[in-house]
């Protein structure tokens, strides 16, 4: 008797484990899609070599990584100067600090802030955490003076990648990254924030014109 | 005068106090229906007429109008105006007064009266929530808090709108006096700085927002050419020599930033947005001549012209070193600490939204905000209905306490303030006070149950 109640204290633990281990399966899958997300966004940065201008190159163990311009070698010269240092105009752009630092970083913006920059070019800082509507200044929620990210940024190319990658990469600069606080200047640009170089003639339609073009064959 | 682009150290409401050494006029101008004159004209803001008889209290009537405006020489604007005049006749009240104004709006579209930097129950603020529709009137009843003395300011307050009616010159000033004015008896003088842009014609220019004006607008706010002071273009005062005067200061521009000097004079700093401090400071600025000014200054301009006439004053005036006491808040009551991050245009990632509220907070707790601003230009912090005091920048603990309503946040920088969210439950905004970022949605709802 005495065995067969201890028996049921055994199996009552067990129980007990076992309901614990039920409670916790569904955050673990939660957990581990959250994972593998990072993964995939770490596996983009590094194949689309973010760290070659924002620090780091592709070695995700360097000083450094992702945390935007440490030396001066580390900015870009934008205008006629790329050529002529002397030129005017000229802008100089500084790869920024990826990394989730609240002051310096990327930690006060959300995910899809970040998302809407590789989808739409526009600054986090300066557009507001919510979905876009639209690609047309003005229409839509479409800000109306768009601030674009500088032009060495070729957010132009990458906004065609699947949703999921773009998400992928916001997900891995949040969550995936230690916060650095290294402070980079401001960019410097043009009062229109690069709008009169991103229209759609300049920089062609999203999404791409359907396949097959007059350049392509099925 | 000569004025420097100026960094009032408050930046929207510049309720600063200086005495200067100069001389007297008479300050009081009595408004009644019969006494409108041209803007152009006036010698200074009228005062309004006090309808009631009862002790302790204020009665007026204020009307907002469209209005045919002289603001340019041989020019005629058409605008709004409070009761005729730009600036709109100052309302003086005592501490403790018990206040109605009788608001009458007789524009084509809705506003507010908010009056700003006040500590009164929420249905008076005049916020975006409260509108008064066209046509249609509203009385405004609150008590003047004691301890408030004061330099403030009145002005509409609609979304969207607010930076075009005050454009359109609806502001006027509020003082806010205590009996035991320890700088009572001191002449004083009313200065209220505004900006505007002109067509040729004198009409006044919004630019089109799909302009590059109208992006440079939206971006920096609307900073104009024409710089007024209490509604004329470089007026003259005039002073007696030896004199020491208390000039209260008002900025109703909608971006402008001005740092304010008076060459050969010395100029104390005797309080800010929330009345005075507890001891005066030595202004700094006229020690710059035109040579030395810091590189970040802008040209030079004269504001006013100071013409000293009349007997000199011999009567040495003594400021007292100690103005009054700013009670601490003490920060080891604060329950929790709150994070605004300002972006280009917005507060924490989200545009303004009248039907959202964004902050919620307890009815008498006092509360750390940690207003940090991660873009690369300033912007001016507005709270409605509390006052409270910085307790640091960047981490370098404030000098010197002092009751604002309106901290400037400099570009990558945090400012942190503690404030007492004490008697009046209700949603209440905060927001950027360049009026452009306002109206395009740099505002969020704080509601306090």
């Amino acid at each position: 008797m005495k065995r067969w109640m201890s028996g049921i204290g055994v199996l009552g633990g067990a129980a007990v484990v076992m309901l614990t281990v039920a409670a916790w399966t569904k955050p673990d899958k939660a957990k581990q899609d959250k994972a593998a997300q990072i993964a995939r966004g770490r596996q983009v940065i590094i194949q689309q070599d973010c760290g070659g201008c924002h620090g780091g190159g592709s070695d995700p163990s360097a000083k450094g990584w992702l945390a935007g311009v440490m030396s001066p070698d580390m900015e870009f010269k934008i205008g006629p100067c790329y050529v002529d240092p002397a030129a005017k105009p000229c802008f100089t752009t500084r790869p920024k600090n990826l990394t989730p630092d609240n002051a310096n970083g990327t930690g006060r913006f959300t995910e899809r802030q970040i998302f809407n920059a590789l989808r739409y070019g526009l600054r986090p800082e300066e557009t507001p955490d919510a979905e876009i509507s639209g690609t047309t200044p003005g229409k839509g929620n479409f800000p109306l003076h768009p601030h674009y990210l500088a032009p060495p940024m070729p957010w132009m190319a990458w906004r065609h990648m699947p949703d999921a990658d773009l998400w992928a990469i916001a997900a891995y600069l949040k969550n995936g990254v230690k916060p650095n606080p290294n402070k980079v200047m401001d960019s410097e640009g043009p009062p229109d924030f690069w709008a009169s170089a991103m229209t759609v003639d300049k920089i062609g339609p999203y999404p791409a014109k359907p396949f097959p073009t007059e350049n392509e064959r099925q | 005068m000569t004025c420097r682009t100026l960094q009032l150290p408050l930046i929207l409401v510049a309720a600063a106090v200086f005495p200067i050494l100069s001389a007297a006029q008479d300050h009081s101008h009595a408004e009644t229906a019969a006494n409108i004159v041209p803007v152009s004209r006036a010698p200074g803001p009228a005062v309004l007429v006090n309808e009631s008889r009862a002790p302790h209290t204020v009665e007026v009537t204020i009307t907002a109008e469209p209005a045919k405006l002289s603001l340019l020489p041989g020019k005629t604007t058409v605008g709004y105006a409070y009761n005729g005049r730009v600036p709109g006749p100052t309302l003086e009240v005592y501490e403790g007064d018990k206040v109605i104004v009788h608001f009458r709006n007789r524009l084509s579209e809705g506003t507010t009266i908010h009056w700003h930097g006040l500590h009164i129950p929420n249905a008076f603020d005049g916020s975006p929530l409260q509108m008064v529709p066209a046509g249609s009137d509203f009385d405004y009843r609150f008590t003047i808090e004691k301890g408030s003395a004061g330099t403030y300011w009145y002005h509409p307050h609609p979304d969207h709108n607010t930076g075009a009616q005050i454009a359109k010159g609806l502001f006027g000033a509020l003082i806010v006096r205590a009996r035991d004015d320890p700088l009572r008896g001191i002449p004083e003088k009313l200065i209220v700085l505004s900006d505007n842009r002109f067509h040729p014609d004198g009409s006044l220019d919004f630019a089109d927002p799909e302009s590059m004006q109208g992006g440079i607008d939206f971006e920096n706010g609307r900073e104009c050419a024409h710089i007024f002071v209490n509604g004329q273009i470089e007026p003259t005062i005039k002073i007696r020599p030896g004199e020491v005067q208390r000039w209260r200061f008002i900025n109703a521009s909608a971006a402008r930033v001005y740092r304010l000097a008076i060459p050969g004079q010395k100029m104390l700093h005797v309080g800010n947005d929330g009345g005075l401090f507890e001891h005066p400071v030595e202004v700094s600025y006229d020690r710059y001549s035109p040579h030395t000014r810091p590189a970040d200054w802008e040209t030079p301009r004269d504001l006013l012209k100071i013409q000293y006439s009349g007997a000199a004053v011999r009567k040495p005036v003594v400021i007292p070193a100690t103005l009054r006491a700013v009670v601490p808040i003490d920060t080891m009551l604060a329950v929790r600490t709150r994070v605004f991050t300002l972006q280009q245009g917005f507060i924490n990632g989200k545009l303004h939204d009248m039907n959202r509220v964004d902050e919620t907070g307890k009815l008498g707790d006092v509360e750390i905000w940690e207003i940090e601003n991660i873009v690369g230009m300033d912007h001016p912090f507005h709270i409605h209905g509390f006052q409270f005091q910085v307790i640091d920048r960047d981490g370098k603990p404030e000098p010197f306490r002092s009751w604002k309503d309106t901290i400037n946040v400099p570009k990558h920088s945090t400012v942190r303030i503690v404030i007492h969210l004490a008697d009046f439950a209700g949603k209440w905004m905060y927001h950027c006070h360049i009026l452009d970022h306002e109206d395009h949605g740099m505002m969020g709802i704080f509601e306090l149950n």
